[in-house]
């Protein structure tokens, strides 16, 4: 039965081209006046997209033509309401407007008659309740299937799926490539302590602690390297998000700095300097301590 | 002798120099890989748009092709309007919609496209006949090409005969539009994903399956024009005659596109351009590094006569040679990457299959390869400033003295 939903989610374009149903649509009122309880054929009332408000220039209390079709049959609403997008990624990119309509009124101008095109069902807040519901409807129904929110929403996120994979694998080659600069600068760095280690080798000082003097170091270096790193992104975390809510014109965050990836950013830098600490102090620690200075 | 010495003193520190190579390996492969996705979806998208040879198309006023299912009325005539402009060679029309064909207890749905088969620029016919132009005499079988996607969906072979329809109402369990169809051709349709589920009908015929909601309506028109013709003159003439429709020209379907993608394209050009900051600055650390090591060998050098030009050269070419080593191991790597990235992307729903986010152009390699080349040239700036400037005698002496 997935055509059949299908069936009903291009049948709801067809019918309702920029218009949205208003049920569900995950949109936050910013500012409204008095909702009508008007008969059907007055003047009715509807909300609109906060982006369409200022890109059209339509203030509270103004009259607008709706038609389902360019150049179709129109008739006029008032608009009382205000309204602004939450925080949905499926939305993001889609430069459309959304408008809400009572549900009759949205009938009648699309001609639908009594028709809808999905019921929300809220079930009790109980682990089986939603199992048992969706099973009495779809016994019960005729022409139409249930769905958990749940399952369509893993069905309708394929694009996010995959752009979070994207996100992944570009994560994967900028933390090879952050952990080769990061060795090669910490190599640089102990080599360069080189005449210290041999004046410590010849002061009687054990191999074993110059190796570990060495090694905490380079821990230390890279524990405050990525501690900058991380201040560094999260500005840059910032920035994206301001420049991205602006392009987009949605308060959802695209650059989230999370305890997980400062985490992991801060313990792969301080194993990588350990790493880095080891392999120089130990090529170090094999050459003579006057070879070292040069002599 | 120049780059000689630039190699030896590069050898002399394997470890270190691998390891800058390999950075440098790492960062080109993500800057062309960035180079390739910014302007890679681009091209690949107006080469699509571009196949048949149409470069305008006209949808329902205020949509974009196939955006809504709104359509465009009195096709015929807009048709024959379209068609009188003298530098408009064909006039093709399209109409969208779905077609249902019962298979045993289930409906198998796909996308259904009434086409006019001598200059349509929807599909690519691979095997079999193509479907007729006009609608079939009553009672007739109606000529239909499957996409493989449809093939499968259905079990159906080319010759079977199905019953499809172009309407279908769940609550009632009915169709509407139900017509007899044979399957003529498999087909590769351009502007769908693969394995999507497509069919395509003669235009007239799916008009007739559609009832009223279709009579003489497509959701395209499609316009061939002369070559060399002012293609936005002639958008601007269409936008007059067909005030129901909105013309759109290649260019402006191409900026469509830009401001949907405009984050890959703004993320190529972020990650672009931090891949060869971090490579500039692994070479110019390295190298300074190098030459730091180096200032009482240098001083000696410059004492025995040779010119500062000369070390500065050294330095340059040492700084050159990670670069170029380093970059083209990476363009090589970048062509893999490019190759797994575009996979992952490519899963896109409702993608066409001829689309490719990382598209491959000698143009792109020779930007990568113009700017790490461009990075290693600055990265030897300051370390070849630093060998040129020292002062020979003092630096003898600290080195002497240690």
């Amino acid at each position: 039965m997935g055509e059949d939903r299908d069936s009903q989610l291009s049948r709801a374009l067809l019918l309702f081209g920029a218009l949205l149903v208003a049920s569900g649509a995950p949109l936050r009122l910013v500012e409204a006046q008095r909702l009508d309880t008007l008969p059907p054929r007055a003047v009715r009332t509807i909300a609109i997209d906060e982006r369409l408000a200022v890109d059209a220039g339509i203030r509270l209390g103004a009259r607008v033509t709706l038609a389902t079709t360019p150049g179709g049959a129109a008739d006029t609403a008032r608009v009382v309401a205000l309204v602004r997008r939450r925080a949905d990624p499926s939305e993001v990119a889609r430069g459309d407007y959304q408008i809400r309509l009572h549900l009759d009124y949205l009938q009648r101008l699309t001609g639908a008659g009594d028709r809808v095109d999905r019921f929300a069902l809220a079930t009790r807040d109980e682990p089986a309740a939603v199992d048992s519901a969706l099973r009495a409807v779809n016994a019960a129904a005729f022409g139409f299937r249930a769905h958990r929110s749940r399952d369509i929403a893993v069905e309708t996120s394929t694009t996010f799926a995959v752009v979070s994979r994207f996100h992944r694998a570009i994560g994967v080659i900028t933390i090879v490539a952050s952990a080769i600069f990061l060795l090669c600068i910490m190599l640089l760095k102990i080599d360069e302590r080189r005449r210290d280690v041999a004046a410590l080798r010849l002061m009687g000082i054990s191999a074993r602690t110059v190796m570990r003097s060495v090694m905490l170091e380079a821990a230390f270096i890279a524990t405050l390297g990525s501690v900058l790193g991380v201040g560094i992104g999260a500005a840059a975390s910032a920035i994206v998000n301001w420049h991205y809510r602006g392009v987009y014109r949605t308060p959802l965050a695209f650059s989230l700095v999370t305890p997980g990836v400062v985490t992991l950013a801060v313990v792969l830098s301080v194993l990588l300097g350990l790493a880095a600490g080891l392999a120089a102090s130990s090529r170090l620690l094999r050459v003579p301590p006057l070879a070292l200075f040069g002599r | 002798m120049l780059l000689t010495l630039a190699l030896r003193s590069l050898v002399r520190h394997r470890v270190r120099t691998l390891l800058a190579v390999a950075g440098v390996a790492v960062s080109a492969a993500m800057l062309l890989d960035m180079v390739m996705l910014a302007s890679g979806m681009r091209e690949s998208f107006r080469g699509l748009l571009l196949e048949q040879g149409f470069q305008l198309r006209l949808a329902p006023r205020g949509t974009l092709p196939f955006d809504t299912e709104a359509t465009i009325p009195d096709a015929g005539a807009a048709a024959a309007r379209l068609r009188a402009h003298p530098d408009v060679v064909a006039v093709s029309g399209v109409l969208g919609g779905q077609l249902h064909v019962p298979v045993g207890e289930r409906t198998v749905t796909g996308t259904a496209l009434g086409v006019d088969p001598r200059v349509q620029g929807d599909y690519e016919l691979l095997e079999g006949a193509d479907v007729d132009a006009a609608a079939p005499a009553s009672g007739a079988a109606v000529r239909v090409v499957f996409s493989d996607g449809m093939l499968a969906a259905t079990g159906a072979r080319l010759g079977d005969t199905l019953s499809v329809a172009a309407g279908y109402d769940p609550q009632l369990r009915s169709f509407a539009g139900q017509r007899t169809a044979v399957i003529v051709g498999r087909a590769r349709f351009r502007y769908l994903a693969a394995g999507q589920r497509a069919t395509a009908v003669a235009l007239p015929a799916l008009q007739a399956m559609r009832g009223a909601e279709g009579r003489d309506r497509v959701s395209l028109f499609l316009l061939r024009t002369r070559t060399g013709a002012d293609v936005d003159a002639i958008r601007r003439w269409a936008d007059r005659v067909e005030p129901r429709a909105t013309a759109i020209s290649t260019e402006t379907a191409m900026r469509q596109v830009d401001e949907r993608l405009s984050y890959f394209r703004q993320l190529a050009y972020i990650l672009g351009s931090v891949s060869l900051v971090v490579g500039f600055l692994l070479v110019t650390t390295l190298v300074t590094v190098s030459v730091n090591e180096r200032v009482g060998e240098i001083a000696v050098l410059r004492a025995i006569g040779v010119a500062r030009e000369r070390v500065v050269a050294q330095i340059l070419v040492e700084g050159l040679a990670i670069m170029g080593s380093g970059s083209l191991l990476g363009l090589g790597l970048g062509l893999v990457t490019a190759r797994y990235l575009n996979g992952i992307l490519s899963d896109f729903p409702g993608l066409p299959a001829s689309i490719d986010f990382f598209l491959f152009q000698p143009r792109a390699a020779w930007t990568a390869l113009g700017l790490l080349v461009g990075a290693g040239v600055l990265a030897g700036i300051y370390p070849s400033w630093r060998g040129a400037s020292l002062p020979i005698a003092r630096t003898l002496r600290q080195e002497a003295v240690g």
